[in-house]
C-alpha cells in the first residue's frame, strides 16, 4: 500500500462496537453511585445529653458528700480488704478498656499472663467440642 | 448560553438534581463514552473510566464556574480521567503507557467489541505511536469529528497549535502506513 493519504481514503472508522443496551441501564448504574447527603440524625442521647449530665452530676454529689465525711473510717477497712475482693470489683465494675489495661501492663506483668494462662489439653478439647462450628471448619 | 445556566442552576437545586442529571448523563453518555474508548481502547475499561467520569462531573459540579461550557468542562475531566487510567494500568503492569498502549493495540483482534479490519488496526498501531498530545488531537478531530474550536476549549491550547499537532499527526500516519 503506498502513497496511502488520509484524506484520499474512504473515512476509517474506529472499529470499536458498543455492547447492545449498554445504554439502557448506564445512567441508573451511575445514579446509585452517587454520594448522597445524608440527613441529620439527632439521636435521644445528643438531645437530652445535658439533662443525663446534670442529673448525673448531682447524683455524684449527693453520694461523695456523706462518703467524705465517713473517709476516716473507711480507709481502715480499705486496707483490710482482700486483694482477690479489689481484684473483683475492678474486673467486674471498672470501665476500663482492654486498650487501657495493656497501657498499664509492663513487660513482667504479660510474663506472668502468659504463664497462668497456659493452655489446658483437656480443656481446649472440651471447649471444641462444645463449638457447633467446630465441624463447620474441619470440613472447609 | 441562558439555557446553559438555567440548567446548571437545576443540576445544583437538589430538588430538580436528580432529574437534570440523569438529562445530562443521556445527552453525554455517548459522546464521552466514544471520547474515552478512544484513548482507553476496550470496552470494560471505558465502562469504568466512563463511570468514574460522571461521578467526578457530579461531585465537582458545586465548584463549576461556568468560565468554561458544562460540554468542554466534561470532556475535560474525561480526558483526565482517562489518561490517569492509562497511566496506572501501565504502572500497574510495570511499564510504560507508551507500551502499554501498543500492547492493548495488539490484543484489539481478539477483543469482541472491536470488529475492525486490518487497515482499522494498522491505523490504531500506527496511533499508539504517537506523542500523547497528538494522538489525542487525531482521535478528538478524525474518529470524534470535534471542531478545532472545540477540542482549544478543551484542551487548552490555541487553534493555530491543534492545526499544527494534527497535521503532524496525519503525516506519521500516513508514513507507518505507508512502510508497514
Amino acid at each position: 500500500m503506498n502513497n496511502f493519504k488520509l484524506d484520499n481514503e474512504p473515512k476509517i472508522k474506529s472499529g470499536f462496537q458498543i455492547p447492545d443496551n449498554y445504554f439502557d441501564t448506564f445512567s441508573e448504574k451511575v445514579m446509585n453511585q452517587l454520594p448522597t447527603e445524608e440527613p441529620k440524625i439527632i439521636s435521644l442521647w445528643d438531645r437530652n445529653k445535658r439533662w443525663v449530665y446534670s442529673v448525673a452530676a448531682i447524683l455524684v454529689l449527693s453520694l461523695t458528700i456523706p462518703l467524705a465525711n465517713q473517709f476516716q473510717s473507711t480507709t481502715t477497712e480499705i486496707a483490710t480488704t482482700e486483694t482477690n475482693e479489689i481484684e473483683n470489683y475492678l474486673a467486674y465494675h471498672a470501665s476500663l478498656s482492654d486498650e487501657e489495661i495493656i497501657k498499664l501492663l509492663d513487660k513482667e506483668d504479660i510474663a506472668e499472663i502468659e504463664i497462668t494462662n497456659s493452655l489446658d489439653e483437656e480443656a481446649l478439647k472440651q471447649a471444641l467440642y462444645e463449638d457447633s462450628n467446630t465441624e463447620y471448619y474441619i470440613t472447609n | 448560553m441562558q439555557e446553559e445556566k438555567d440548567f446548571i442552576e437545576e443540576l445544583l437545586n437538589p430538588k430538580t438534581q436528580n432529574i437534570a442529571f440523569q438529562k445530562l448523563m443521556r445527552e453525554y453518555q455517548r459522546p464521552l463514552y466514544n471520547h474515552i474508548r478512544n484513548i482507553v481502547l476496550n470496552h470494560d475499561d471505558t465502562d469504568d473510566v466512563l463511570q468514574n467520569t460522571f461521578i467526578k462531573v457530579f461531585q465537582y459540579l458545586n465548584g463549576f464556574k461556568g468560565d468554561s461550557k458544562l460540554f468542554s468542562w466534561m470532556y475535560r475531566i474525561a480526558t483526565n480521567e482517562a489518561i490517569t487510567f492509562i497511566n496506572n494500568k501501565a504502572k500497574r503492569n510495570g511499564t510504560t503507557s507508551e507500551a502499554m498502549q501498543t500492547k492493548i493495540v495488539e490484543n484489539l483482534k481478539a477483543d469482541v467489541y472491536f470488529d475492525g479490519n486490518d487497515i482499522q488496526i494498522k491505523l490504531q498501531k500506527s496511533i499508539a505511536l504517537l506523542p500523547e498530545k497528538q494522538q489525542l488531537v487525531f482521535k478528538m478531530k478524525y474518529f470524534e469529528e470535534l471542531k478545532y474550536e472545540e477540542i482549544s476549549e478543551i484542551l487548552g491550547t490555541s487553534v493555530g497549535g491543534l492545526k499544527a499537532s494534527y497535521h503532524h499527526a496525519v503525516k506519521k500516519i500516513e508514513e507507518y502506513m505507508n512502510t508497514n
